[in-house]
């Protein structure tokens, strides 16, 4: 093994999805958390908190996609996928998804300068959280974090 | 008395044919086992078992995965001598070493899952 290879780098034994996904699931749960305290509390510096986790955390999602697909492209070779690996990566597009559409509605709302944000949100927002934390049983349970090993 | 006698020589004759044929049989089963024998390791619990493994050449080594998530075995070298498909619960890989050889491999989803084949 190269200590300079990229894919060495990447993954053996230097798994970076299993590291960098744990960014994104933190901040967008505690972004939520603080959104959800912001409707409850009527406080603009919980809202303004939610924001920016939410805005961080859909930033952190993009390197947690690339380097799922290239484990998935280089270590099995883009292999057909099934059972829990294919249940994770459909589920993780479907998280990021969810990730970015929450942000995209609190920045909406920001840029319109609009008072009260979208009510819709809230349960938009609290599937999203079931599905990234689905999303993340399922990568732990892969990684045998959640498991035995 | 004729009669019986050529009847006893008949079953005598007969019990040893099936004797010699019977022998025969055992020793090209064996010889066969010999040629085309294979050994199992168990992929469980995140580990694999026997974590070492020593079969003479020609040896087929079947990796069979007995753990609830998928696993793959992927020899460590480059080229990979072998490298499986995903496995999922109770399915199985084999490969069938013809040169003498240490062949330490692991599984690439989880890369602490390490097993070595000695092939003498």
């Amino acid at each position: 093994m190269h200590p300079f290879d990229i894919k060495t780098v990447i993954f053996a034994k230097h798994a970076q999805h299993v590291v960098l996904i744990h960014f994104p699931i933190a901040l967008f749960i505690i972004g939520v958390l603080f959104d959800f305290l912001a409707q409850w509390k009527r406080q603009r510096l919980l809202a303004a908190a939610a924001y920016y986790n939410l805005l961080v955390a859909a930033i952190a999602t993009i390197p947690v996609v690339i380097t799922g697909i290239l484990a998935w492209q280089w270590e099995l070779e883009g292999q057909k996928l099934k059972g829990i690996l294919l249940m994770h990566l459909v589920m993780g597009c479907a998280s990021s998804v969810l990730i970015c559409v929450v942000w995209f509605i609190h920045r909406r709302a920001r840029r319109n300068q609009e008072e009260v944000l979208p009510g819709f949100r809230l349960p938009i927002e609290a599937v999203a959280v079931v599905i990234v934390a689905l999303t993340g049983h399922l990568g732990g349970f892969l990684s045998g974090v959640n498991g035995p090993g | 008395m004729r009669r019986s006698v050529s009847i006893a020589g008949l079953a005598a004759a007969l019990l040893l044919g099936m004797g010699v044929f019977g022998t025969g049989r055992k020793g090209s089963v064996t010889s066969a086992q010999e040629k085309t024998s294979t050994m199992e390791v168990k992929i469980d619990n995140f580990g694999f078992g026997p974590v070492t493994l020593t079969v003479p050449v020609g040896t087929a080594v079947t990796w069979t995965n007995r753990d609830d998530i998928p696993h793959t075995v992927v020899s460590t070298d480059d080229p990979k001598t072998f490298k499986s498909k995903v496995l999922d619960t109770d399915e199985k890989f084999s490969f069938t070493f013809s040169k003498a050889g240490a062949y330490p491999y692991f599984c690439s989803i989880h890369p602490k899952m390490t097993g070595k084949v000695i092939v003498q």
